[in-house]
């Protein structure tokens, strides 16, 4: 039997395909969650409620039965046959993208009615409007909590060794089965994640205040 | 028997098992939370690093390796703890830690005049804390606890990985048998999503009731 | 005085905050049933003197006597001392968590441990006593400055004390409002409170007053009655910071 030391790099391997869920779920999220997030400040109602709904129902339902339910039920219903990686990043983008709506929805109240009018009396239209002046300070305003969805998603991807992805959970599982020795990998998993969590809030953190308008305040 | 005869009975079972685990985790881990954020603002150097470094570390720490931790990592060092228990552990830890940093951020955001009306009638720190400071925090973090008990319910599902027979262990066990997924998904989906808007609804009936003119529940 | 008549009195305070000297040793004395006015321009360490006494402050040296007990004296009970003293805030300090009533009320019942009728029986009596009994259930947000400012006031009668701090009560009101709680802080005065004032408010000093303590940069410069103090001040200092009070203020008040 071989001992932990020597599956170490075949745990961290497990790193990449981490940061693969964590940045396609992010992404996606982004794409979703950004255009929802303008339809519900900007939209009328019939815009408004199929969002809302979106929104509710991607929060109102665990990961795992989310990740469960697509897998075997709605993936292979529809014809689409999506691997495990593929399936966890899509969902886990339709869930962020649910969450991010709102931190952007947040954002883009935050940035007072009186931008957008002041852009419109300049001759922009709506759509102009809000491009040019009220998203940028909107997504600047939404870092903070972007960041946090960051620290989310990052500890959601373990979620997903359910469907048997690579990542660093699933690894981690194996090690442990290989080498019956359950505290050691574990331990190891641990700290890679509180590593990651902690050094890429701080990384973005750094970041963060680098780009930030003075005197425009974020909440960190 | 049809399929759902056989299914929603054990379903039920497992939603009365995922109850169990809400109905210890929710109050626990809100106590730990309000004693870890006491301990960090009020507590001596020892106390308050303690208490900072535990929710560092259980909120830098994915919920499902802490779980996975102490049922099976902790057995080598003579803890055990039988699946149930495990979990409700896991929850009132993680939760725990994620409360606190609300309750903690609502005392600090208590201003200093009301400690100091408080001590000069005489109350000691103690009674200034209990009567004034953390009756105001609690208020000012509502928000914030009731959205991390939501969060509980919802990773409550979670608890299957140390083999608690909880709903979606249920659903993954008849998974696996009729794999009628969509059906079975849904109907734990449906389950979870009922839990999740009661809670909700109910957390902002009682946020309004709660509701002080001038102590804004700060959102 | 004899001793028995002295209900506070304060030796040699000081206090430093870094390199700033805040209060360079204060002395003085507040004897039963007196009104003590303290004034001076902002930073002269009137604010931070009042916290020394009870010891919300600690002060670097000095000592305090409530009633004979010394204060700063380590073995002393500061809350058993602190019931006794009443303090008055410049921002209020009501709690905003609590009506009025339950402002007033708290300290009886969780501090002298009197029970929840009796310790509501006696805050009834305060706010009647500053005249605002029918607000009793209303919150501190509902209440204007000068309403949230006597239930304060209440709120420190309630616990019986035997000598009341006032630190500038008025400073945060808006002009309107003032004159209702200097009229509260009068009739005390005339009930014979003891009662230790820092405040601007020459017209109340002038009124009620025993005897004013003019301080700049921590140390006490001039003593004496209101009215001597501000029409015949011995030093110049004091000259002209009554001066500019009147041009300030205005109309006494």
């Amino acid at each position: 039997m071989a001992t932990v030391w020597e599956y170490l790099p075949y745990m961290f391997q497990g790193v990449v395909w981490t940061f693969g869920l964590v940045g396609g779920g992010l992404a996606l999220g982004f794409m979703i969650g950004l255009p929802m997030a303008i339809g519900q400040v900007y939209g009328g109602k019939q815009a408004r409620a199929p969002i809302y709904g979106y929104v509710w129902f991607f929060r109102s339902v665990p990961l795992l039965v989310l990740l469960f339910l697509f897998y075997w039920g709605i993936f292979p219903a529809s014809g689409s046959k999506l691997d495990p990686v593929a399936t966890s990043i899509v969902v886990l983008g339709l869930r962020s993208g649910a969450y991010q709506s709102q931190i952007f929805r947040g954002s883009i109240e935050s940035v007072g009615e009186g931008q957008l009018t002041a852009a419109r009396t300049l001759g922009m239209s709506k759509l102009r409007g809000i491009y040019h002046v009220v998203l940028p300070q909107a997504l600047r305003i939404s870092i903070p909590g972007w960041v946090n969805e960051y620290a989310i998603i990052l500890k959601d991807s373990a979620i997903c060794f359910a469907l048997g992805v690579l990542e660093i959970l699933t690894r981690t599982r194996y090690v442990v089965m290989a080498t019956m020795e359950p505290l050691l990998p574990y331990f190891i998993a641990g700290a890679v994640f509180i590593a990651l969590t902690y050094g890429g809030t701080e990384l973005m953190n750094v970041i963060y205040e680098r780009i930030k308008i003075p005197g425009l305040i974020g909440k960190m | 028997m049809s399929f759902w005869d056989t299914f929603l009975p054990s379903l039920l079972q497992g939603w009365l098992i995922t109850l169990a685990m809400l109905a210890l985790a929710i109050p626990i881990s809100v106590t730990l939370a309000i004693s870890l954020a006491i301990g960090r603002v009020y507590g001596k150097r020892p106390v308050s690093l303690l208490a900072a470094g535990f929710v560092g570390l259980f909120r830098g720490l994915p919920l499902i390796v802490t779980l996975l931790i102490i049922f099976f990592a902790l057995p080598k060092v003579g803890v055990y703890f039988a699946p149930f228990w495990a979990a409700v552990l896991g929850f009132i830890f993680c939760s725990g830690a994620y409360q606190s940093e609300y309750v903690r951020a609502a005392i600090r955001s208590i201003d200093m005049g009301q400690s100091l009306a408080a001590r000069s009638l005489g109350m000691s720190k103690f009674r200034e804390v209990i009567h004034i400071i953390l009756p105001q925090a609690l208020i000012r973090a509502f928000p914030g606890i009731s959205n991390e008990i939501i969060y509980l319910i919802l990773y409550s599902s979670l608890a299957y990985v140390v083999g608690v027979s909880e709903m979606f262990a249920v659903s993954k066990h008849f998974n696996s048998l009729y794999f009628r997924s969509i059906e079975i998904f849904s109907a734990a989906a449906v389950v979870y999503l009922v839990m999740a808007t009661t809670a909700s609804v109910g957390f902002r009936r009682l946020e309004n009731r709660l509701r002080i003119p001038g102590l804004e529940v700060a959102r | 005085m004899s001793e028995a008549e002295i209900v506070l009195k304060a030796e040699n305070l000081r206090k430093r905050y870094g390199e700033h000297e805040v209060l360079r040793g204060i002395s003085f004395e507040v004897g039963r049933g007196e009104t003590k006015i303290m004034c001076g321009p902002s930073g002269s360490g009137k604010s931070t003197a009042l916290r020394c006494l009870n010891l919300l402050t600690t002060p670097d040296e000095g000592r305090v006597w409530l009633e004979g007990t010394d204060v700063t004296a380590p073995s002393t009970d500061i809350n058993k001392i602190r019931q006794k003293i009443g303090f008055v805030f410049q921002e209020f300090n009501l709690f905003n968590h609590l009506n009025a009533l339950k402002n007033v009320s708290i300290g009886l019942e969780k501090v002298r441990k009197i029970g929840k009728d009796e310790a509501r029986k006696i805050a009834l009596e305060q706010l009647r006593r500053v005249g605002l009994e029918e607000h009793a259930e209303k919150y501190p947000a509902e209440l204007s400055g000068g309403q949230k400012q006597r239930v304060a006031v209440a709120r420190a009668l309630a616990m019986s004390p035997v000598i009341v701090f006032y630190d500038e009560p008025t400073s945060a009101l808006d002009p309107h409002l003032i004159g209702e709680v200097l009229e509260v802080m009068k009739e005390l005065a005339r009930e014979k409170m003891t009662s230790l004032v820092v405040t601007h408010e020459m017209g109340f000093a002038q009124s009620v007053g025993d005897e004013m303590m003019f301080m700049v940069d921590g140390r006490i410069v001039e003593r004496g009655t209101p009215r001597e103090l501000i029409s015949h001040p011995q030093y110049e200092v004091t000259k002209s910071f009554f001066e500019r009070i009147q041009e300030l203020y205005g109309s006494e008040r």
